[in-house]
């Protein structure tokens, strides 16, 4: 077939052979970063210490004893008691207690995971962008918005492979342990990796941007941190001034709400009524937007 | 398969490239209209100094780098399309690949990206790595290589499509003599079997030996395009050698007095006489005279410079002009 004969359009076969050879070079990075062997690491230590090293006695759905490597300990919760309307401490329920495990796990994986995760995929992209290896892969007969499909999806999907390696053995080992199912605590896995997504979106877009990943890396934790005092929002609005009234719910509403879906897994975990998914779903907006924009710019500049 | 002679294999058309700083405060001209016509199985080689637009013209041409104005084929297909570079292949200059990754899983990768199958790959990976030299380090992570030994890979990452264009960006750059001759040779190969290959590079000697034609630019624009003889050859004369010269022959009336340009005549029987250049109607009227005169002409060639004295001079009188 001569050159100009072939068609103008790849197949569907050849797309996805593109796009392995993309998926494939993120996977090889990252496990070459050692990061994703650290994380499962601590994870699998996380699953097999609540496996073995934690031991429960349960009398009547309450712990009665809880021994962790031998040492022994009583948790305890305060409850409102029904009949005097006091609070009053007693030893915590095996629901409260894998509520609060749960709780944990979450958080730590929230925010460590995100924070280091973002941390250690910042020279991802900076290497993604590198002069000498960006100007070959585009020269190979593959879209631009292909190839980055490709990088994000090899980062999307590493991250909810570990997401779903540290929550699922963990509600697993404790489910079994405490023979409390509860199968919300599987919700932080999509939770995780969508804020992940929402987050990372301004590293690659700050990336592509100016081709520094520190000012990306900057600015993305600085979001975190705003996202911080924007939760605060209902202790906030009432002492504020209509002007900066103004600009706090401009940053609420444009910004995305990072610490603020914490609760909203808090919330779930409880078993309470979550009042507002819009935190999540202004989030995604934010991280969708911002993705258009990384896209837009890689498709346009000069490399 | 080789594309049919009546499409030119590289075609660029008022192709320009203005780079403009942040706010537009600056602009810089990169390219100027460049027009090009590379035909299939043409060596070309695009010299010039720093600066001069060479690399920005080969990344237009990958799609890279966006052109501000004109247009481009790849074997008759717009540069903008994605299956213009189906059959491409492209060395770049310091070429970066992941040093975690093997030789073998590195040709994987940009093999997968060509959109070759399986097995293909796993059919011609180790015949290219072979081929390089490189044998015996394919399962070794390129992070270990030399720079010789990554722009050995770099040429088989180039290759791994049967591509019908190859664009070369300082090839031999970092490779010792042996290893530059085997690419030389591997470049003739591929020349032989109607590959086109477009060239950049510093090593004038190089470009001497490999190519068919050089394209000369300087600030952004191609200043001369020729054949290497031509090239080399402007601004020289012709070297006769010839026998009975007789000592009262008056010659002076072919040389032109240009300047720095000589028209010798060795004492000896056999005589060597260098005419200036710009005269070619004078050679043939100094062959003339010289019959006339019961000379014996021996030989009559070109005196040639090296390509770099002959790139240099252009170069001298471009930016003179400029």
């Amino acid at each position: 077939m001569k050159a100009s004969e072939q068609p103008l359009r790849l197949s569907s076969a050849e797309s996805r052979t593109a796009l392995s050879g993309s998926l494939l070079l993120t996977f090889r990075e990252l496990w070459a970063m050692r990061l994703t062997q650290g994380i499962v690491l601590v994870s699998t230590l996380a699953w097999i210490m609540l496996s073995f090293a934690l031991n429960l006695d349960v009398v009547e759905g309450s712990i009665s004893a809880l021994r962790i490597f031998g040492v022994g300990s009583l948790p305890q919760e305060m409850v409102k008691d029904a009949a005097t309307g006091e609070w009053v401490r007693q030893a915590m329920s095996v629901d409260a207690f894998v509520i609060s495990i749960s709780s944990f796990v979450f958080g730590a994986a929230y925010f460590l995971g995100t924070l280091l995760g973002l941390f250690a995929t910042m020279p991802l992209i900076g290497g993604f962008l590198e002069q000498g290896r960006i100007d070959l892969m585009i020269s190979k007969p593959v879209s631009r918005s292909g190839l980055l499909t490709g990088h994000l999806l090899g980062v999307w999907l590493t991250v909810l492979a570990l997401a779903t390696y540290l929550i699922g053995a963990v509600w697993i080992a404790i489910s079994i342990k405490t023979g409390v199912w509860l199968p919300v605590m599987l919700l932080s896995i999509p939770l995780i990796v969508v804020m992940f997504g929402v987050m990372y979106s301004v590293i690659l877009c700050v990336s592509i941007m100016t081709r520094s990943n520190g000012l990306a890396l900057i600015l993305t934790y600085g979001l975190i941190f705003i996202s911080a005092i924007l939760a605060a929002h209902e202790q906030l609005v009432p002492v504020l001034s209509p002007s900066a009234l103004f600009i706090f719910k401009t940053f609420y509403h444009v910004f995305p709400n990072f610490v603020e879906v914490v609760m909203i897994q808090s919330k779930l975990l409880s078993g309470e009524a979550v009042a507002s998914w819009y935190p999540f779903f202004s989030s995604i907006l934010f991280g969708s937007v911002i993705y258009g924009l990384g896209y837009y710019w890689f498709n346009r500049r000069d490399f | 398969m080789k594309a049919p002679m009546s499409i030119s294999a590289i075609t660029t058309e008022g192709l320009a490239k203005t780079y403009t700083s942040a706010f537009g405060r600056k602009q810089i001209h990169a390219l100027k209209g460049i027009d090009l016509n590379v035909a299939p199985g043409e060596i070309v080689g695009i010299l010039g100094p720093n600066g001069a637009g060479k690399t920005t013209l080969l990344k237009i041409l990958l799609g890279i780098v966006s052109p501000t104005a004109g247009s481009a084929t790849l074997m008759g297909r717009p540069i903008g399309e994605v299956a213009a570079r189906r059959k491409l292949g492209y060395l770049p200059e310091n070429h970066r690949f992941p040093p975690y990754l093997t030789a073998r899983q590195t040709l994987d990768v940009y093999g997968r990206l060509s959109h070759l199958d399986s097995d293909y790959r796993k059919l011609h990976i180790p015949r290219l790595v072979e081929e390089a030299g490189l044998s015996s380090w394919i399962d070794t992570r390129v992070g270990k290589f030399s720079k010789g030994m990554m722009q050995r890979l770099g040429l088989a990452q180039a290759l791994l499509n049967d591509p019908d264009i190859l664009v070369l960006d300082e090839p031999t750059d970092g490779v010792d003599p042996v290893g530059r001759r085997e690419i030389r040779d591997r470049l003739r190969d591929l020349r032989a079997k109607g590959k086109t290959i477009l060239i950049n590079s510093h090593l004038l000697t190089e470009i001497e030996l490999i190519c068919d034609r050089v394209a000369i630019m300087n600030f952004g624009e191609i200043v001369r395009t020729g054949s290497v003889l031509e090239i080399s050859s402007e601004g020289t004369g012709w070297r006769i050698q010839c026998r009975n010269v007789p000592v009262n022959l008056d010659l002076e009336a072919f040389h032109t007095h240009r300047e720095g340009s000589a028209l010798s005549v060795d004492a000896d029987a056999e005589h060597t006489l260098l005419l200036d250049v710009g005269v070619a109607e004078a050679l043939n009227a100094l062959i003339d005279h010289l019959r006339a005169h019961q000379v014996q002409i021996l030989s009559v060639e070109r005196h040639r410079r090296s390509l770099e004295a002959g790139f240099l001079d252009i170069i001298d009188q471009q930016t003179a002009k400029s």
